[in-house]
């Protein structure tokens, strides 16, 4: 199919053909997705050049994370409720349902879990040992249902989830912030906003001691899960069907709004679970704007990982550096840290440039005048 | 010179495919040239080289005797060749003139309409056709609507006309009309193109025929020096029967009954306007008709794809209207949809998956939650085997197979008893041959025939008579929402089926 003909208006003697590919190879889909890295890391040291640094000294900083067993060790925690919300997304992509939302169900995860863990303090309606379970199950439900109504909206009524996912962030986080400055500020607080720091036994540290080890393996059993109903399950069969084609999936006989409801409640389920690794986990209490956009960058994730569960785990170790790395350069270079979040930026620009790149070819001829 | 067009070793590769293989290809002024082959024979893929779509790989392009490049449908015009696609390429809320004059540039920032409706009207004229240029194109009917397309080429002066299977949306007086106006454009010495696998159609038209198979010229001859057994051995490769041979049908109950069936279709409009019909087990009922005359309304309906807003359909005494397809699908019903790849089949999923795309959630395959994926594997290793599907492996993509191939896919799919391990109550087969070749064509009719004879009963749309009036025990005629007509085939003329089609008054009063 011919887009461009440019040699013709500069009568060049050669014509240059932007072409679309039939069929493009994994290879090729591999190597522009690591181009957009790449790329991306080039284009983010021109910006750091022009500021006035060496590039080189920033990555040297970036490329030190890794390195260092006690940053590595922050990394993985960081990676936690990324993979998590990412895996939750690859359930969502699969059935084309374009879910910008983990953001928000990772709100009402987080809302939910600290609400249990409120529920117990000050209450006492629960007993210590049923807590965390509690909460793992109340962030599941909570996030799922954030999800299922776009979800729900969508099917039924053709309403664009991109719209819906994306302002239901909105509403969660302000939400949030509603409660923490008002009824659910703790008021031996000293007036900051900020919940009742959360008792022992409701948080992550409790299975092995350590959030990094516990949280890693919840994110490998969600993994395991996540392939278990992508691949031998019935819905992750009608998934696939839905996400491939709407008109053959009705054909099929397969119940279109049930299955993208469904579908729509485990992913936001997951991300919500996501949302809990956050206040029982990383901060161990509720507190404005606990989340610093994983729910974006997971997106950028499964992206990256082409919506394959087990390659999240490493994507997101590598963007959870990259948020350590983040806190590091505004520590000691003074860089605000919006310079991360750019190079994220950078990196979906490219891979959605990739995206479209990858289906075209170029292709040079010498012209024959006739 | 006499040469119009003169194509020399043209070669055109495509990702695993050599779609063009050394072609020779020559169209004399004044003549019609027919252009025969199966489809993937690399017919299409040819002329589309010719008008600029594709670049060809090697080979030279002459065109009055010129070396000329075509790298674009533009540069092919302003050489003089049109091409009419299959689908109409005209833009349905504009005017015939409108139509016409896009993209012209001669016609200037101010346009005469006035002058540019009189020279249309003219144009048309000079061929025989009547036409308002000033209509909107949505009022027109498909013959119509292929004049516009020719007059948009004869318009900008095209010299060369490539017809791409022209016919497959007219009736046979639509059909009677454009052969004689190409007669007529043939006799001021242009040259055409004519694009057909039917083979009845070269003896029609054409002065020369052009038959290729799998991307390679078999022969080139004069019509009148061949017959038709010839052309259709050049053509598959092998000899053809060109009748099939059918046990009486001993029907047996009935099948499905459809009352009154009334239904809107996606603009909102009546598509339906009352059908009765009734199909026996042990029965194939073919309903012919120009396309959209409801057909593809009649079909949703039955397999629960659209609403009705009236009448009903009783399967084994159950009234399936509005029912959702999955209990549809479950009493028995089978539905080969028209377009395989837009609404049965996902492109990007594998074999087996588009094998199971109904029968995964039943048992044995699966028991509810989980899918058991060994039992599929071997029941689809089964059905490859017995439906002769051709592939590499279980696990290739469905859009990497042939027409053929997807068409056997899906009738092991609806046909083979997986869903309820038994044979199918009513096979709804719509437009089942479209596109396929005639080998494909022959195993499609055959099947039909033996899952009728064996006790399902089978409602057969069809848009090309002859297969109709050939595979039916029963041909029903279909012209704007209702049953015109039924019949046995030989009952009736193919002049008056014709006439029904066009739903002349009268006509249907046997």
């Amino acid at each position: 199919m011919t887009v461009v003909d440019v040699a013709k208006t500069l009568t060049i003697p050669y014509i240059i053909k932007i072409q679309k590919r039939l069929y493009y190879s994994r290879r090729l889909s591999i190597l522009t997705t690591f181009s957009a890295v790449i790329i991306a890391f080039g284009v983010a040291g021109l910006f750091f050049t022009i500021i006035g640094l060496n590039p080189l000294e920033v990555y040297s900083y970036i490329g030190g994370v890794f390195a260092s067993p006690t940053l590595l060790l922050e990394s993985f925690k960081r990676a936690i409720p990324i993979g998590l919300a990412a895996l939750g997304l690859s359930i969502a992509f699969r059935m084309n349902f374009w879910n910008i939302g983990a953001e928000g169900q990772m709100y009402m995860g987080m809302l939910a879990s600290t609400g249990i863990v409120l529920l117990h303090v000050y209450y006492g309606l629960i007993p210590d040992y049923f807590v965390l379970l509690l909460m793992l199950l109340a962030a599941f439900f909570t996030g799922g249902l954030w999800c299922s109504l776009p979800a729900f909206l969508k099917a039924k009524m053709k309403v664009n989830e991109i719209l819906t996912t994306l302002m239901m962030n909105y509403i969660a986080m302000y939400l949030a912030d509603f409660l923490i400055y008002g009824p659910w500020r703790d008021p031996k607080g000293y007036g900051f906003p900020l919940s009742v720091p959360f008792p022992e036994y409701s948080k992550l540290t409790i299975i092995f001691g350590e959030f990094a080890y516990g949280g890693l393996l919840l994110l490998c059993l969600t993994a395991v899960l996540v392939f278990t109903i992508l691949k031998y399950t019935k819905l992750g069969f009608e998934l696939k069907i839905v996400g491939e084609s709407i008109e053959t999936a009705r054909y099929a006989g397969i119940n279109l709004s049930k299955v993208v409801t469904v579908g729509g409640f485990i992913a936001g389920g997951i991300a919500g679970m996501g949302g809990l690794t956050i206040v029982s986990g990383i901060i161990g209490r509720l507190r404005p704007r606990a989340s610093p956009g994983y729910g974006y960058t997971a997106i950028i994730v499964v992206l990256l990982s082409a919506l394959n569960p087990w390659l999240i785990i490493p994507v997101s170790i590598f963007f959870g550096g990259l948020f350590v790395a983040g806190d590091i350069l505004q520590a000691t270079l003074r860089i605000p840290g919006a310079a991360v979040e750019m190079y994220q930026a950078l990196i979906f620009l490219f891979i959605v440039i990739g995206e479209f790149m990858k289906r075209y070819k170029i292709t040079i001829t010498r012209r024959v005048f006739g | 010179m006499n040469e119009l067009v003169s194509l020399k070793g043209i070669v055109k590769h495509f990702p695993g495919v050599l779609a063009n293989d050394n072609v020779d290809f020559t169209l004399r002024k004044g003549e019609i040239h027919a252009l025969l082959g199966e489809n993937g024979a690399g017919k299409t893929t040819l002329m589309n080289i010719l008008y600029g779509l594709y670049r060809p790989d090697s080979g030279e392009i002459y065109i009055e005797g010129r070396r000329v490049e075509i790298s674009s449908p533009k540069d092919a015009i302003k050489l003089g060749v049109g091409m009419v696609h299959q689908n109409f390429k005209l833009i349905p809320s504009h005017t015939i003139l409108e139509n016409i004059i896009l993209g012209l540039k001669e016609v200037g920032f101010i346009i005469n309409y006035k002058k540019i409706s009189e020279e249309i009207k003219k144009l048309a004229e000079s061929y025989g056709w009547r036409i308002n240029p000033n209509a909107y194109v949505w009022q027109l009917t498909a013959g119509e609507k292929q004049q516009v397309e020719l007059l948009k080429l004869l318009y900008r002066d095209a010299r060369i006309l490539i017809l791409d299977e022209p016919t497959s949306v007219l009736t046979p007086q639509e059909c009677r009309i454009l052969f004689q106006a190409l007669r007529r454009m043939a006799g001021e010495g242009k040259g055409i193109i004519f694009i057909t696998h039917k083979l009845d159609e070269v003896f029609a038209i054409s002065d020369r025929v052009t038959v290729m198979r799998k991307g390679k010229v078999v022969v080139t001859k004069e019509t009148s020096k061949t017959d038709m057994s010839e052309l259709a051995q050049y053509m598959v490769g092998r000899p053809i029967l060109f009748t099939i041979e059918k046990k009486e049908p001993k029907p047996s109950g009935e099948a499905i009954i459809i009352k009154n069936l009334k239904a809107f279709n996606d603009k909102g409009v009546l598509a339906l306007k009352g059908v009765d019909l009734v199909v026996m087990k042990n029965e194939i009922v073919g309903v012919i008709g120009v396309t959209g005359n409801g057909q593809q309304e009649l079909v949703e309906v039955i397999a629960g794809l659209r609403k009705a807003a009236e009448g009903s359909i009783l399967i084994d005494g159950i009234n399936i209207v509005n029912s959702s397809p999955d209990r549809i699908i479950k009493l028995g019903v089978a539905y080969i949809p028209p377009e395989p790849l837009r609404y049965s089949i996902a492109p990007n999923l594998t074999l087996v998956d588009n094998l199971f795309i109904k029968a995964y959630r039943y048992k044995p395959y699966s028991n509810g939650i989980l899918i058991n994926w060994k039992k599929v594997y071997k029941k689809a290793d089964e059905l490859v085997k017995n439906f002769q599907i051709i592939s590499p492996s279980l696990f290739t993509k469905a859009k990497s197979l042939s027409g053929g191939n997807l068409q056997r896919l899906i009738l092991a799919r609806e046909l083979s008893g997986l869903i309820g391990d038994r044979i199918p109550r009513l096979i709804v087969a719509a437009y089942p041959t479209k596109g396929l070749d005639i080998g494909a064509t022959e195993f499609v009719h055959k099947t039909l025939i033996e899952y009728s004879r064996k006790g399902s009963g089978i409602l057969f749309i069809s848009e090309d008579i002859e297969e109709a009036l050939m595979i039916s025990d029963r041909v029903a005629v279909m012209h704007d929402g209702r049953i015109v007509g039924i019949f046995k085939p030989g009952e009736v003329d193919i002049e008056k089926i014709g006439l029904m089609m066009a739903g002349v008054q009268g006509a249907s009063t046997i």
